[in-house]
């Protein structure tokens, strides 16, 4: 009887089991993934289209967003006062046109008319006041765009003026990465704003599955030109790549990205697939520790960069997408100048290790993260410096360990980095993001990612100077000044810029990722 | 019986208070600074610092350990520092799919699992024997992400019968990972199966109730499996606490919106609370299935029944 009891209990608990996953499968299956899934099958209909991406999105909350996933997840919702087009120019979006002072302190925007948010509420100069006041007493994320504002003031209902405490040459980049939400939408207190955005743009808000997907569909009063006919677009995180490739062959995705380099040629004979590729904002290189023996004698440097043959990097690390980076930012970046690259050219390399008196060379290391793209990096690195008898050894370190390595010394004594393999992009494409930082003395880690410990107090000054002028023909000038005199120095081995991929389906148009790796769906069509 | 159970649920209390130390502990010692993390990598040392007061990490360790464990006993598991949600809603959004995927995997595992188990202790050395125990050891050794891999590519891709990851196609959606998940276990509570059956096919009991004339089903599926599963019962209770922990890897494979993910993501962003949430729920969990395994054991044989 007792076994019996036992193998009745065991059965039991076994239906229950069976139960509670069959109730969880189906428990899982709520109406809004019931809705998505069929929309998913409606994709030939021009009913909606599916976005596959690499992460997750953290936040909706337009200004509160750091990353580049959710920035651009919310910039499929929203607008600001100016943005970027393809190419990373600054274009008027909301406002109509935009004035700068010729001190360089003050901001006067002009606003376009009979533009409304997704709620119903009319954007005005007050309403933008607002947002702006919002991301300074909150303390948001976005505030650090905002560090030299000093007083917004509305002129009429479509005019307004913003004053610097100081010149900031990249101001107008800055403006861009604050999108312009519906003042209803955060100030009422009852409304959980961050999980209900409500912008301006050509969709509106539909569902967050948070971890699994985020819809937006089409709003109809939207004001801006042109026309699209998907009425939903569904964004969804697929971090391992061939999961997200294999989306695209199955027509789950009707758009992918990021496609990975060596996934690519399984795209090649298929012909309703396109892979774009997009040159990026991403600049990739090795620091070096100027600051340290023997790193601090240019020639060293110099002769590093002479023997490391970018060409060949491309083609071993980067499967042959990417660019030489031929200055200390990517051609996409403003104020872009080129600079002449170090061709590979050993005897020359050769010359200024033995100038240097450093014929036998020296052992050194080079640290990076634990993926495998960095990996292959640091080896090609380690086997190109051996030619000069560099005797380079490779530490992989896991992110977090890293960022602690190299942002935790206090003073340039304590850095114990020599080499480091990273990449780099400013986050809004401009060029005091892609200089101030990394170059400038005032930048050292902890305070920066100056982690070449590049130290150069003319630099530094034409750094400030960029800022404290609002002629752009000066900047142009003073930027072409400071990246010459950089890729002279050669605090880095200057090693290449990425190309962006994506693909699509052949009938889709108007969507693509911009140089700064996010996604613009403003002017998605099917054809 | 009454008394067994709740001497054992008395004995978690200290058991978790260690556990969750530990957690703490080793979470908030693990190299990575999430203040320099939300901060991003133009900020200054002014603005992670200002990060780091806002989420309380300027505080000394053991202050943190005890508002943490302050705030835990009155139910509230904190605020991501990621995102700014309730750790709860988080872990509440995404704990269906995954108890839904590891309820399956272990279904899968017991089910395929017991039935290879027995075909190849009834045809022993024989070739359904062999092909059996080739089928477990392969599934013993290939990595669950392979075998999800291959699954998407076959499954998916090939022959379009499942979709390649996501929650999204209902039932469908939970076929392939939890296949992959339960891959392992399946291979073996195979194994486990066999040899406990060819030991008990041996017993005297056996031989009598062969004696007596009863038919071979009657044997095995009356007399010989029910003592056979008891090492099994083991192996499948163990392995389901780690099913959470293969449903970390399974899940990024298929992109599933479970806990296993934003445990991924959250270690990623050093966010401790998720972290250490999650981890505690896992163990919390371990614990409790070692719990039933023990009561089930008692269940099944009344000799090794405790007081």
């Amino acid at each position: 009887m007792g076994k019996n009891l036992g193998m009745f209990i065991f059965i039991v608990l076994m239906l229950i089991v069976v139960g509670c996953s069959n109730e969880n499968v189906d428990g899982n299956v709520s109406d809004e993934n019931n809705e998505m899934n069929n929309e998913a099958q409606e994709i030939d209909s021009n009913n909606g289209i599916t976005i596959a991406i690499d992460q997750n999105f953290i936040t909706l909350d337009p200004h509160d967003a750091g990353d580049t996933v959710s920035i651009y997840g919310i910039r499929s919702m929203y607008e600001g006062l100016v943005g970027f087009d393809e190419n990373m120019d600054i274009i008027p979006v909301l406002a109509e046109d935009y004035e700068i002072s010729e001190d360089a302190l003050e901001y006067v925007f002009t606003l376009k008319e009979d533009i409304v948010f997704h709620d119903g509420e009319p954007f005005n100069a007050d309403a933008v006041k607002s947002n702006f006041e919002r991301v300074i007493d909150e303390e948001l994320r976005a505030a650090r765009n905002l560090q030299y504002l000093d007083s917004i003031e509305v002129l009429s209902d479509y005019e307004i003026k913003f004053t610097l405490t100081q010149p900031f040459g990249a101001m107008i980049n800055k403006f861009a990465m604050i999108p312009i939400a519906s003042p209803k939408a955060f100030m009422d207190a009852e409304n959980n704003f961050a999980l209900n955005p409500v912008g301006t743009g050509r969709f509106m808000f539909g569902v967050w599955n948070q971890g699994d997907s985020l819809t937006v569909t089409k709003f109809d009063d939207y004001w801006g030109e042109g026309e699209t006919n998907v009425d939903k677009v569904t964004f969804r995180p697929v971090p391992e790549n061939g999961a997200r490739t294999a989306m695209l062959k199955t027509g789950e995705a009707d758009f992918v990205y990021p496609v990975p380099q060596n996934n690519v040629n399984e795209f090649q004979e298929t012909e309703d697939i396109i892979i774009e590729e997009t040159p990026s904002t991403i600049a990739r290189y090795v620091s070096i520790n100027t600051f340290k023996e023997p790193f601090n004698d240019e020639r060293v440097r110099q002769a590093m960069n002479y023997a490391v043959d970018k060409e060949a990097f491309l083609a071993v690390v980067k499967n042959g997408y990417g660019n030489v980076l031929d200055s200390t930012m990517s051609s996409e970046t403003q104020y872009y100048s080129k600079q002449d690259p170090y061709t590979f050219d050993l005897e020359k390399a050769k010359g200024l290790m033995a100038e240097a008196g450093y014929e036998n060379g020296f052992e050194a290391e080079i640290w990076g993260n634990t993926s495998s793209e960095t990996s292959t990096g640091m080896q090609f690195i380690k086997q190109q410096l051996a030619q000069i008898g560099i005797d380079v050894e490779i530490k992989s370190m896991e992110e977090g360990t890293l960022s602690d390595e190299i942002y935790t010394p206090a003073t340039p004594e304590e850095a114990k980095v020599q080499m480091w393999y990273v990449s780099w992009s400013p986050s809004s494409g401009d060029a005091d993001g892609a200089t101030r930082s990394l170059f400038h003395n005032e930048y050292f880690p902890p305070n920066g990612a100056n982690t070449a410990y590049y130290n150069n107090s003319e630099v530094s000054n034409w750094i400030d100077a960029a800022n404290n002028t609002a002629d752009q023909n000066e900047q142009k000038d003073i930027y072409s000044k400071i990246q010459s005199t950089v890729f002279a120095d050669a605090p880095w081995i200057f090693l290449g810029t990425d190309t962006i991929l994506s693909g699509h389906k052949k009938e889709l148009e108007g969507i693509y990722v911009l140089p700064d790796g996010s996604i613009s769906i403003t002017n998605a069509n099917i054809k | 019986m009454w008394k067994y159970l709740i001497k054992r649920i008395i004995a978690l209390i200290p058991l978790l208070l260690v556990v969750s130390f530990v957690i703490f502990m080793f979470i908030h010692l693990i190299p990575g600074d999430p203040a320099r993390l939300i901060a991003g990598k133009e900020a200054t040392l002014e603005e992670i610092e200002a990060v780091r007061e806002v989420l309380g990490l300027n505080q000394p360790l053991l202050q943190q350990y005890v508002n943490y464990l302050g705030s835990l006993l009155s139910g509230d598991l904190g605020s991501s520092i990621r995102s700014g949600a309730p750790v709860s809603s988080l872990i509440g959004d995404r704990i269906m799919p995954t108890l839904g995927l590891t309820f399956l995997s272990i279904i899968w595992a017991l089910v395929i699992g017991i039935l290879l188990g027995v075909v190849s202790a009834v045809f022993r050395d024989k070739w359904p024997d062999r092909l059996g125990m080739l089928t477990a050891v392969s599934g013993i050794s290939l990595p669950n992400f392979w075998v999800g891999l291959v699954c998407i590519q076959l499954f998916a891709v090939q022959l379009g019968l499942f979709p390649t990851g996501g929650a999204d196609a209902g039932w469908k959606s939970y076929i392939l990972p939890s296949f992959a998940l339960g891959a392992g276990i399946m291979a073996m509570i195979a194994r486990f199966t066999r040899s406990s059956l060819v030991y008990t096919l041996k017993q005297d009991y056996i031989r009598t109730g062969r004696a007596k004339g009863l038919s071979s089903r009657t044997i095995i599926f009356g007399h010989a499996l029910k003592n056979s599963l008891i090492p099994v019962i083991t192996v499948a209770g163990l392995q389901f606490g780690f099913l959470l922990g293969g449903s970390v890897v399974v899940e990024t494979v298929f992109s599933f919106p479970g806990l296993g993910r934003l445990l991924i993501d959250s270690i990623h962003f050093r966010d401790y609370p998720v972290i250490q949430a999650l981890i505690l729920f896992f163990s919390v969990q371990f614990i409790l299935v070692n719990l039933l395994v023990d009561i089930l054991y008692s269940l099944f044989n009344p000799k090794i029944r405790y007081e």
